[in-house]
């Protein structure tokens, strides 16, 4: 194959990486001796990365935090679990559709609501997610209401070899990811991020831009939603679409390190353990914990784990290439207020290490 | 049409009550351009502390009311200074400010989760129960006397912004910091006295709904979002854009049970969001002025 030429956006140093990477997490299981618990939890954890990566799309690469991806979240995964009752559906296509389903849902509240910026957004979003909440719980003979669906036992996939779709979606979403921040798109992003309006003046397609990335947002947290079903084997809309939900995705990015490939891989990883820790043992004390982490991170490192590992990098001797990408929370400069910051050139880590 | 004037007014009742949860939002972001998600958790932690206050000394809410002024204000000064002093404001820092303040909230959440438990609990006075007649229809005492309350708290503010001179320093902050700086007006101090105002205004309101409703840790999202339905129906304007867009809000809500069912009720604000925004975001009464 060595006569195909890598697109101008793809390095070959995070191809390897990728599949390395891939490759030794597909046969760790196969390899290793991991104990069901754990690599069960894996399966999940996938899942939660390539949902905060989705998330991050939205929040980080063009700026605009959603407090309502919960909304898409439960709408892939009851389609996907009314597919698989009603039709018999193989959970692949079930979870495609719900995750399709999910994204059309974003881009009906999202084509007129992206018009907003900044906070404005981020409040609507919150509506959105409490309304569509509201309604599924109370749309019973869709969601089951209060008392929930269970998926047939037996029919769909075992919680074991979930590991691996959980692994597939992963690697799909971090070379999107890559593919959005490294492609003519990722650029347009950035501009639209700094200030839309002069994006706008240079021939960046705004609404186009923000709808399509919100689309492929959306898709990817229903498709997770759907594999949340499969793996859960029962849902309910109150956890669905709860508001924690939809909060979980914020801190998993943003603790992890908004903007960059690796952050929001590394948040769900915290986030997970965090919960599954501290859940069992101190049911009350993990949502605090995010909080004190979301103010350490806002206020000390604005790229968070990922800008942690940056910096303890550099002090090693580490120099990663410029422009990898532009993190942190909203831009970081603006043509009145602030110090401006050159974005370009605070490096996020490269795509191919989070697989 | 009995039943349309005895709805028409629970809603103006209903109104006062939002009118006064919404201003503490509505005057931190028109002043300091900062969203304050943890007014919602304020505000539940200020029907915890009124709780207490009635539980263990006996003190009746209403005559709370001072301490929790100045217990609230004292947090909203703490919270200015001690975090969001540090975050550049305006259109670059809105969202980081957004997200800093979700974190307090959900720390203010957890500690309320620590001390008292998920458990319902509400302030059950020897009044809670009474009843007035207002036009043929019978209304809770607590109620009425949130609304004359609320009411007092906005004409009070709506004096202090129009006719003292601190009042006056913050209209011409949230207007324009940088003037200001020239003319000798500490926007430091206004910043931090804004703050604190609004955490008052935050503790006030969940005073007064810990005598309406039963409350948990988990009490104030709704409260947030309705409040921010308000300003942004009100225009983020003056006094009494607020009290108008809680009018709206708190009709919708009522009046929604002919159309929509019941448990819907909750959303209509939330839809009213959203459609309001989309549709005019300077407000609907318009009005770009701040304060």
């Amino acid at each position: 194959m060595s006569s195909l030429r890598l697109p101008a956006w793809l390095s070959a140093r995070a191809l390897v990486l990728f599949v390395a990477g891939l490759t030794m997490l597909y046969a760790a299981p196969l390899v290793l001796s991991i104990g069901d618990y754990t690599h069960n939890v894996m399966g999940l954890t996938f899942m939660f990365m390539a949902a905060a990566l989705a998330w991050n799309w939205l929040g980080g690469y063009v700026g605009q935090i959603s407090f309502g991806h919960s909304a898409m979240f439960g709408v892939g995964g009851f389609v996907a679990a009314r597919l698989a009752l009603a039709l018999e559906l193989s959970f692949w296509t079930a979870w495609f559709v719900g995750g399709l389903t999910a994204g059309v849902y974003a881009l009906l509240w999202g084509h007129p609501t992206l018009r907003l910026r900044g906070p404005y957004f981020a409040i609507a979003t919150i509506g959105v997610g409490e309304a569509t909440r509201l309604i599924a719980t109370y749309w019973a003979e869709f969601t089951g209401g209060s008392s929930g669906l269970s998926l047939p036992i037996g029919q769909g996939p075992t919680k074991y070899s979930l590991y691996w779709y959980g692994l597939y979606i992963l690697a799909g979403v971090v070379a999107l990811s890559y593919w959005l921040r490294r492609s003519r798109i990722g650029l347009g992003l950035i501009a639209i991020k700094e200030d839309v309006e002069a994006a706008g003046d240079v021939g960046v397609n705004a609404t186009f831009y923000q709808d399509l990335v919100l689309f492929l947002s959306g898709t990817v947290v229903g498709v997770c939603g759907g594999f949340y079903a499969s793996y859960q084997a029962f849902i309910d809309p109150q956890d669905m679409f709860s508001f924690d939900r939809s909060i979980g995705f914020i801190l998993m990015a943003v603790i992890g390190g908004i903007g960059t490939i690796l952050g929001p891989a590394l948040g769900a990883i915290v986030f997970v353990m965090i919960q599954e820790f501290l859940l069992a043992t101190y049911p009350q004390l993990y949502l605090g914990l995010y909080g004190l982490l979301l103010i350490l991170v806002i206020l000390f490192e604005p790229l968070g784990i990922a800008g942690l590992l940056l910096r303890i990098a550099r002090r090693l001797g580490y120099r990663p290439a410029a422009g990898v990408a532009a993190g942190g929370i909203a831009s970081s400069s603006s043509a009145t207020e602030g110090e401006p910051e050159p974005v370009l050139e605070s490096p996020g880590p490269g795509g191919g290490g989070a697989a | 049409m009995d039943q349309a004037l005895s709805l028409t007014i629970s809603a103006v009742l209903l109104a006062g009550f939002y009118a006064a949860m919404a201003y503490g939002l509505g005057l931190i972001y028109g002043v300091l351009r900062v969203v304050n998600l943890a007014h919602g958790g304020l505000i539940m932690a200020s029907a915890y502390v009124t709780w207490q206050l009635f539980s263990r000394f006996r003190i009746d809410p209403y005559l709370a009311i001072p301490i929790v002024l100045v217990v609230f204000f004292g947090v909203g000064v703490a919270m200015y200074k001690g975090l969001v002093r540090f975050l550049p404001r305006g259109a670059a820092g809105g969202v980081q400010s957004l997200l800093l303040l979700f974190g307090v909230w959900l720390v203010i959440r957890n500690a309320a989760y620590l001390l008292y438990s998920g458990d319902d609990q509400a302030v059950r006075t020897s009044y809670s129960t009474a009843s007035v007649r207002i036009l043929g229809s019978s209304f809770s005492v607590n109620r009425v006397v949130v609304f004359v309350i609320a009411l007092l708290a906005l004409l009070g503010l709506h004096v202090f912004l129009q006719k003292t001179f601190l009042g006056k320093a913050t209209r011409a902050v949230a207007q324009n910091p940088d003037s200001c700086t020239l003319v000798g007006v500490d926007v430091e101090r206004i910043y931090t006295l804004t703050f604190g105002i609004g955490a008052a205004l935050a503790g006030l309101a969940g005073l007064l709904a810990s005598t309406l409703f039963a409350f948990n840790p988990a009490f104030g999202a709704g409260e947030v979002l309705k409040s921010f339905v308000i300003i942004v129906l009100g225009g983020m304007g003056s006094v009494v854009g607020i009290a108008l867009g809680a009018l709206v809000l708190a009709f919708a809500e009522v009046f929604s049970i002919y159309f929509v069912p019941s448990y819907l009720t909750a959303a209509v604000g939330f839809v009213l969001l959203v459609v309001v925004l989309i549709v005019r975001p300077a407000g609907l009464f318009g009005q770009r002025e701040l304060v």
